[in-house]
């Protein structure tokens, strides 16, 4: 009994359901409004990325004790984003006469070799403001200010020395591929030349040129 | 004026070949764009001003991409930046479908190269390395890593080549397994130890997690053990921990 009474109720819905296909096969519109399955092939657009920029760069950098000198270098760097970019540096400056050379009179503490410093560096930077620098009337140059940190080595006086580097740079871009940049980056690292270990703040002041590819 | 754009509108779709303006350059793709408007920026970012806006299906050129904008220009000379987001539907003056690049983490099926920079302590020395890996599949990345490290009495450079497996890549915080083997040159500082630097070869074990940020940028943090055959009697075991990012490319 309850048997058939399920076998009424699944046949009754079986022709509920089966209404509305019947009412679509029959739909007047049915020819004109057909879903377009066609697969779509989407072609990528032909265009050039310029997410890499090349710099070269010269200024000023002061090695604790080693007085002031002049310092040159290059970076190329990669824009993941409008806000983030990650470096690679390299730069070499040479290190002067420490205060303790010249005030002993003592034999010269390195050789001019040891005096040659190299160091580069992984960083990672943040475009902090962006915004439009504005010269007379004329010309808005778009720029950026950014904040920029991270680790790697110096080497002068046979040694190696991790060093943090953190800063902070300007950039204005006179053209869509040109940039102008203006760093100033402290470089720290540790180095016990005077007998014991001590921590070095070692300041730079650059400007560079890079241009985007 | 308005008989003057409707021709110039009806002439550039009639043609097959878009006329190019002067100031277009030739490799320039022409693409029409089917959205209500879009802004145009005077630079590549958010907070550059927006000093127009393109109507749909006007014509525009693409010049060239830098992260997430595409420089355009119109046939009125208007040249900025435009999201990439907002040129999702675009088509080429013949009506074909067009798509601009944009790497994204979530696409499982991309295979991607990845980019990363970190840092960490190798048995008390200060660390920073460099990995290059490319993403055979959702699990799968091969990598190159080299690394520097310069301690207090020695300094090291290892180079590897690594597998690594992440299990669960569709999880916020994702794990991955490593595997991997290289050499590593350990040079004692001469003026306090005098002996010759040395070279092994290393087995390299590590686990680590992964974390993604913004589209194309993870976060990682990383424990390797690295296993050194050496020459001498014991073998050597190094424990290197690691903090860094990756970046899609």
């Amino acid at each position: 009994m309850e048997t058939g009474l399920r076998c009424i109720y699944v046949a009754a819905l079986a022709v509920l359901l089966a209404a509305p296909v019947n009412a679509q096969e029959d739909d007047p519109l049915g020819g004109l409004v057909s879903p377009d399955l066609e697969r779509r092939e989407i072609r990528e657009a032909d265009i050039d990325t310029e997410d890499f920029e090349l710099s070269t760069f010269g200024g000023v950098m002061n090695v604790e004790d080693f007085g002031s000198n002049p310092v040159y270098g290059g970076a190329l760097a990669y824009h993941i984003n409008e806000d983030l970019f990650m470096e690679v540096g390299y730069g070499q400056t040479e290190l002067g006469e420490s205060s303790f050379e010249r005030l002993s009179g003592s034999a010269p503490l390195l050789t001019d070799e040891q005096r040659e410093m190299q160091f580069y560096n992984l960083s990672l930077a943040w475009n902090l403001f962006p915004g439009e620098y504005f010269l007379f009337d004329r010309w808005a140059l778009n720029s950026n200010l950014y904040l920029i940190g991270g680790v790697g080595n110096s080497s002068f006086a046979d040694e190696d020395h991790f060093t943090y580097n953190f800063g902070v740079g300007a950039r204005i871009l006179p053209a869509d591929w040109l940039s102008l940049r203006l760093d100033v980056r402290d470089h720290v690292f540790e180095h016990e030349l005077f007998g014991e270990l001590q921590t070095t703040h070692n300041l730079s002041a650059q400007v560079g040129l890079s241009v985007y590819f | 004026m308005l008989l003057l754009s409707l021709t110039t509108l009806f002439g550039s779709v009639a043609s097959a070949g878009v006329q190019f303006p002067q100031h277009v350059p030739e490799d320039a793709e022409p693409v029409s764009v089917d959205a209500p408007y879009v802004n145009v920026y005077t630079g590549p970012g958010r907070g550059y001003p927006i000093f127009h806006a393109l109507e749909r299906g006007e014509i525009v050129w693409l010049l060239k991409q830098r992260t997430d904008w595409v420089k355009v220009t119109t046939r009125r000379g208007h040249t900025g930046w435009v999201r990439v987001a907002d040129l999702a539907d675009i088509f080429s003056p013949e009506g074909e479908p067009l798509r601009i690049d944009r790497v994204d983490f979530r696409d499982h099926r991309s295979q991607t190269l990845q980019l990363g920079f970190t840092y960490g302590d190798f048995a008390g020395a200060d660390s920073m390395g460099v990995n290059l890996g490319y993403r055979f599949t959702a699990n799968l990345s091969g990598e190159l890593r080299a690394t520097q490290a310069v301690g207090q009495f020695s300094d090291s450079q290892t180079y590897q080549v690594a597998v690594l497996h992440q299990p669960f890549p569709r999880w916020r915080v994702s794990p991955y397994f490593m595997l991997g083997t290289g050499i590593n040159i350990t040079s004692p500082n001469a003026t306090i130890v005098a002996t010759e630097d040395r070279q092994d070869t290393a087995m390299l074990t590590g686990f680590g997690l992964k974390t993604f940020i913004a589209r194309r940028f993870a976060l990682r943090a990383e424990v390797a053990n690295h296993y050194l055959l050496t020459s001498r009697e014991n073998n050597q075991e190094i424990i290197e921990w690691k903090l860094g990012f990756d970046v899609f490319m």
